[in-house]
């Protein structure tokens, strides 16, 4: 099983790639997707029609794998799935690092001639010892050479989490989606029908590798349970997984069956599984963010007590139906807040008790700082989650230049003199764009933000649930 | 070793299914507690395991072929006495002999009547792609209306079975609900524990169901089981 560390790593830190048979028709997508590579790049096609457009792209083409006149790492294959043994053939023969198949129509076309043509290839690369990605998925993207699979991606600075993706839609989204919430990657590979190498051999590879700190999976079904299990309870040990399992419902199965002829399992023994290896459900890709968001930029707390601070009544209240209903407890604080929150609160309007309502207390930021600061210090309080309703702080920065800057840069200072979590809220209503420029603001100084009390509110229940399991 | 007899028997008679009497046997080299247990062959022999075990006592047939045994007349509980006893035994192999006359009978077991307490039931089935897993619920009607049932993966480690009991809806009936007699939890994770270990070091098992468990404050008690091996 440790051999598959070293066996992906050509793969996954390429410094040459072919791509085979990329075409017009598909806008060059593979080709385009390698214009920031740190390395060679090569075309496969035989294709006359397309020899213009991929000399256009600045790219050296041949007309078969085996002509290439140098090492080739990783391969790219996108041919009809007729053609595809042939390829892999070729691969085997060129000795390459590893080769994905973007190709589809395999098992998951439930067709005698996918079935087949699956067999055929899976047959040769297992005997080859070849390291087959796929079929019907996108690949490896590893953002730090410029290795994409597409070129909505971003390439330069690499990131802390992995990605392990039955998809290919999940691994894109998931990654640029990501990216905006300040998550980037360290590497990611999107798998398809895991038709020699599976979920497990990836993990084990992001489980090795020392640039990934958190791994987020989504998977359909594996073909060996057991074996996933042993090595998920062995990685999850080492460093948070979260697991995103597609197909948990009856209608869902029959997706998984022709997305990637996945049997999807019972969803029972699914969440068994998670739990006993100590990894975190996440159930979609909001969540999925969320919770790695709240993984890389919270403080870590086993507590389950939260000081909520609102900038209006009617938040107060649903901001602590939220955090309640989530299984939290919005307890009253100690004589000592109280006292200091007496001796500067305005309280005609406003409420100290926990949740605050801070109201009248507006525009002044060193109040806002003030509230915090009582929070962190309380000792009944375990996290501080701060309500940003984006919709009054424009407004305020009508009447105070700077002041959503300034709060932001105060809240920063704030973080790093807390001892405890701070998740901000950003309730957009109907300014999403200010939100997005103030989420933007937020992932810049390393505040982790959720659009929607809910969602920061299981974020943060998920956190807690695994630095509590995961304390000795 | 009384198990490997056991499956040896039953593989030579071409069965998969253990009886009653065997599979509480190998629960027993287990480890695992269950009631004391006397096969009888004839009445007399009904008699005899009864004074020797103590009244009251329960009457259950002994055959490979039957399933379930109350719908077939096979169980007579609350014994009290060697004429209870007889009887009994007579209308086991009179009933057995009218409802399901091509059985192959065994003999009749004999065992106390335990003392009633909260039942909870074990099971092990084999999943295709996760292999063996185990299942834990409350016993009676509510593991099956409710559907009030937790389950791990076969190795469960301490944690796994200190959880999966927890987990239960039900949880608090264990705890000794309004004054009824708590369950000792202690007792019923290491009962799992330990089929966990038995069903990974036997793969020929195929499935398992210790159906009632009765769960005491300071023990707890198999009262059935069954045994399915791989065929």
């Amino acid at each position: 099983m440790k051999d598959i560390v070293g066996r992906l790593d050509r793969a996954f830190n390429p410094r040459s790639v072919a791509v085979v048979g990329d075409k017009m028709e598909m806008g060059y997508m593979w080709l385009r997707s390698l214009a920031n590579f740190q390395g060679r790049v090569y075309s496969v096609q035989i294709d006359e029609k397309e020899l213009q457009g991929i000399a256009a792209l600045g790219v050296k083409n041949y007309s078969s794998l085996l002509d290439i006149p140098d090492e080739v790492d990783y391969v790219i294959v996108a041919v009809p799935r007729a053609v595809a043994p042939e390829i892999v053939q070729h691969c085997i023969q060129k000795k390459v690092g590893g080769v994905m198949l973007f190709t589809s129509g395999f098992a998951e076309s439930n067709t005698e001639e996918g079935i087949r043509l699956q067999e055929n290839i899976t047959e040769m690369a297992r005997e080859a010892h070849l390291n087959l990605i796929g079929p019907n998925c996108v690949g490896i993207f590893n953002p730090k050479i410029g290795l994409r699979h597409t070129t909505d991606q971003y390439w330069g600075d690499g990131g802390n989490v992995g990605f392990i993706s039955q998809s290919g839609t999940h691994a894109t989204f998931f990654t640029l989606v990501g990216e905006v919430n300040g998550i980037r990657i360290s590497k990611s590979v999107s798998y398809g029908n895991a038709a020699v190498l599976d979920a497990a051999d990836y993990l084990e590879y992001l489980g090795e590798d020392e640039d990934t700190k958190i791994i987020g999976m989504y998977i359909e079904g594996v073909e060996n349970g057991r074996q996933f299990f042993s090595c998920l309870r062995e990685i999850a040990r080492r460093k948070p997984v979260l697991i995103w399992k597609g197909g948990e419902t009856d209608d869902g199965t029959r997706a998984t069956a022709s997305h990637t002829a996945s049997l999807a399992g019972p969803p029972l023994l699914w969440d068994a599984l998670i739990k006993q290896c100590g990894a975190i459900k996440v159930d979609n890709l909001d969540e999925m963010v969320d919770t790695i968001q709240a993984l890389l930029y919270a403080k870590p707390t086993t507590g389950n007590r939260v000081g909520l601070v609102a900038m209006t009544g009617g938040q107060s209240v649903v901001i602590t139906d939220a955090f309640a209903r989530a299984g939290f407890e919005v307890p009253l604080l100690t004589e000592r807040s109280y006292r200091e929150f007496a001796s500067f609160f305005n309280t005609i309007g406003s409420s100290y008790q926990n949740p605050l309502d801070i109201s009248s207390n507006l525009p002044h930021l060193d109040r806002i700082i003030r509230c915090l600061d009582i929070l962190n210090e309380d000792e009944r309080i375990d996290a501080v989650v701060l309500d940003l309703p984006v919709v009054f702080l424009t407004r305020i920065s009508w009447l105070i230049p700077n002041f959503f800057d300034d709060l932001i840069d105060a809240l920063s200072l704030y973080k790093e003199r807390s001892a405890k979590p701070l998740l901000a809220i950003l309730i957009s209503a109907h300014a999403e764009s200010e939100a997005i420029e103030a989420r933007n603001k937020l992932v810049a100084k390393g505040i982790p933000s959720f659009p929607s009390f809910e969602r920061g509110a299981n974020a943060l229940k998920k956190v807690v649930a695994y630095y509590k399991s995961a304390a000795p | 070793m009384v198990m490997d007899e056991i499956i040896a028997a039953a593989r030579k008679e071409d069965r998969t299914s253990l009886t009653e009497l065997e599979s509480k046997q190998i629960l027993k080299e287990v480890g695992i507690n269950t009631t004391d247990i006397g096969l009888a062959r004839s009445k007399e022999e009904a008699v005899a395991h009864s004074q020797e075990l103590g009244y009251p006592v329960v009457l259950k047939i002994v055959s490979p072929d039957i399933l379930h045994k109350t719908d077939v007349g096979g169980v007579k509980l609350s014994l009290n006495n060697k004429e209870d006893v007889g009887n009994a035994y007579d209308e086991i192999i009179s009933a057995i002999k009218k409802h399901q006359p091509s059985a192959k009978i065994q003999g009749v077991s004999v065992q106390p009547m335990a003392r009633p307490a909260t039942e909870v039931i074990i099971g092990m089935s084999k999943d295709p792609q996760f292999g063996p897993v185990l299942m834990f619920g409350l016993g009676g009607i509510l593991v099956e209306i409710l559907k009030d049932i937790s389950f791990r993966i076969v190795p469960l480690t301490m944690r796994d079975a200190n959880e999966m009991i927890r987990e239960i809806k039900g949880y608090p009936v264990l705890e000794g609900y309004r004054g009824q007699e708590p369950a000792n939890i202690a007792v019923l994770e290491q009962m799992l524990l330990k089929v966990s270990e038995f069903v990974e070091s036997k793969p020929e098992i195929k499935e398992l169901d210790i159906n009632p468990i009765f769960a005491y404050s300071d023990s707890a008690l198999a009262i059935d089981a069954r045994v399915i091996l791989e065929p």
